[in-house]
């Protein structure tokens, strides 16, 4: 699995998609469509045939929005010059996100 | 035999011509081996010659073996032709010339006796290329006198004697000349055949290749170490309770041994996240006093404590993430409360699957202080606290839908790179299943303006650009390189690989 390699234990994040809860949301919010998967598979030696392809740009775009979030919510308890972020830093930046996020 | 007059001046070419019809008929060439032969000869000289350390150039010693295979040939010729001896040297010649003949010479050389050997050294004190032979009969046979052996066997061996031979022959090349001087051209000689491999690494023994020193993992060490870690906790832990058969007879106990606790779990907290296995359960403990008026809370904790104590000592090692033995603990816990049942590490596999479920239990722990950062709200489940012994109501539904959704707020507070207050997180989480709600939607609607019932890949790419994070200057590949690892990379980005295909097929 792609672990992070990063020194800080702390820090330790997982890269892998959560396949299952992503196509677990998809089915309740919409049980009338589908995850595409994409394409043939190749009969090619493939190690990493395990994970899953149709959701992997699902996920991608759950971590820019994540990370568009929390840059916004950074530059909003940044401003107000406090060490934490708060909740109304998260607030403010939700809403700017979200609304960005419409499409 | 033919009957040669010798000539006034011999000259080499017409000495070995001699010296070949009168020796063995088995040699191949004959008219032109006489010069091929001279050549050798010569060669030999000059090569045995360079060896032996005395640094003249080819055309020398080329004269001067002409000049000594001339007088030696001579001699031989006059002398020995009754005797055939020149046959056998020349066999030797023949035989030694080329590299796979090594050992030829020694089977020829048995059956010469030693006498014949020894009148033609003394005569030939010059080195001739026939002299070259009949000392090299002497280093064989006192090298290695034993060897009757079969040819293959004998090459192996050679390469032993020859390296005695080198040796031998490179001290004796100091002596002054004569007979001593013909052995060392000889073992010199012998030198050129046989490659120098170990001559090498025996004069040189700094050079020989050494097994690489490792440290073999002391094994035993480490899983003392381990034990020793996930031990002291559990320890004081388990003295105090029973807690499988009467959970609610050990809760008392439980909150007794809940001060003991926190002690020792005060200094693991900070390393909470780093110890998977047992730190998280006094992890647990850590926090659970900080709010003595939620009782059931601090029992629930404690269970899952010594739940996760007893894992940690029985499973061992525990999942990626360090929330999964909360979550194994947790489900000990549930387990406990509500069946009675001892699982123990027969359910640890199940638990694993389980894991998820038991999620929200996981958040009235770390709830108050904030010892460890993690990002399970409080609020929705402190209702839950009563409900837990009883039903097992909306746990399937919710369970796996914080777990997944806690994922994305770890990431979230990875990103956000500064610390976080519990209700930010939970701020996060509202904001991430809205976020989620709209996705779904957008997809449909793009599926369905495609006149699709799935969701391609390309809905997908249409709702980044209308979100703005695909634009035409950064594409999508460039966004997959730089967000996701590497494997998710591949499976994404249209790569050609051999056999003309492409992967991803487009």
């Amino acid at each position: 699995m792609a672990l992070s390699t990063i020194v800080s234990q702390r820090k330790q994040i997982k890269r892998k998609a959560p396949r299952g809860f992503l196509k677990r949301v998809f089915k309740r919010k919409k049980p009338q469509l589908r995850l595409e998967k994409s394409g043939d598979l190749l009969v090619r030696f493939h190690p990493f045939s395990g994970w899953e392809w149709g959701t992997g740009e699902v996920h991608l775009n759950c971590l820019l929005f994540v990370h568009r979030l929390a840059e916004e919510s950074r530059t909003n308890a940044c401003e107000s010059k406090c060490r934490v972020i708060n909740k109304e830093h998260v607030l403010a930046a939700a809403k700017v996100i979200l609304k960005k996020s419409r499409g | 035999m033919a009957d040669h007059n010798p000539d006034s001046d011999p000259t080499p070419r017409t000495l070995l011509r001699r010296v070949l019809d009168t020796a063995d008929p088995r040699t191949p060439r004959r008219p032109r081996s006489a010069r091929a032969g001279a050549r050798r000869a010569l060669l030999e000289m000059a090569s045995s010659r360079r060896l032996s350390g005395q640094t003249r150039t080819i055309a020398r010693g080329r004269s001067r073996g002409a000049r000594s295979v001339g007088r030696s040939a001579h001699v031989q010729a006059s002398g020995h032709l009754e005797e055939q001896t020149p046959r056998t040297l020349l066999k030797n010649i023949l035989l030694t010339a080329p590299e796979s003949s090594i050992l030829m010479p020694e089977s020829v050389v048995k059956p010469v006796p030693a006498p014949e050997v020894v009148q033609p050294s003394r005569r030939e004190s010059s080195c001739g290329s026939l002299e070259l032979q009949l000392p090299e009969l002497e280093p064989p046979t006192t090298l290695a006198p034993g060897l009757l052996a079969p040819g293959r066997r004998k090459q192996r061996l050679r390469l032993s004697m020859f390296q005695q031979g080198v040796d031998q022959g490179l001290s004796l090349s100091q002596e002054p000349q004569g007979n001593a001087d013909a052995s060392s051209l000889t073992r010199s000689l012998n030198l050129t055949f046989a490659t120098p491999l170990q001559p090498q690494s025996v004069q040189r023994p700094g050079l020989a290749r050494r097994p690489p020193a490792r440290r073999a993992v002391d094994v035993g060490a480490f899983l003392r170490d381990l034990r020793d870690t996930s031990l002291a906790p559990p320890n004081i832990v388990l003295e105090d309770t029973q807690p499988f058969s009467q959970p609610t007879v050990g809760s008392p106990d439980v909150y007794h041994s809940l001060p003991c606790m926190p002690h020792t779990g005060a200094e693991d907290a900070e390393q909470a996240t780093g110890r998977k296995t047992q730190s998280s359960g006094p992890g647990l403990q850590n926090n659970s006093p900080g709010k003595p008026a939620q009782f059931l809370a601090g029992v629930a904790e404690e269970v899952d404590a010594f739940a996760l104590s007893f894992l940690s000592t029985s499973s061992g090692v525990s999942g990626e993430d360090e929330i999964e033995p909360l979550h194994d603990g947790v489900e000990e816990a549930e387990k406990k409360m509500e069946k009675e049942a001892s699982p123990e590490s027969a359910s640890s596999t199940p638990e694993s699957l389980q894991a998820r479920r038991h999620h929200q239990f996981l958040e009235p722990a770390p709830m108050p202080g904030a010892a460890v950062l993690s990002s399970e709200p409080a609020e929705p489940l402190l209702v839950r606290h009563p409900l837990r012994p009883r039903t097992t109501g909306p746990r399937p539904r919710q369970d796996p839908h914080k777990a997944g959704l806690s994922h994305y707020v770890k990431l979230f507070s990875f990103y956000a790179k500064m610390p976080m207050e519990r209700k930010a997180l939970e701020m996060v989480e509202k904001c991430l299943d809205k976020y989620f709600q709209h996705l779904c939607d957008d997809l449909e609607v793009f599926a369905a303006h495609a006149g699709r019932k799935t969701v391609k890949p390309e809905d997908l790419e249409l709702l980044m650009r209308r979100q703005g994070l695909v634009t035409d200057q950064v594409s999508l590949h460039v966004l997959v390189e730089r967000h996701l690892p590497l494997e998710y990379r591949q499976l994404l980005i249209p790569c050609a690989y051999g056999g003309n295909s492409v992967f991803p097929a487009q």
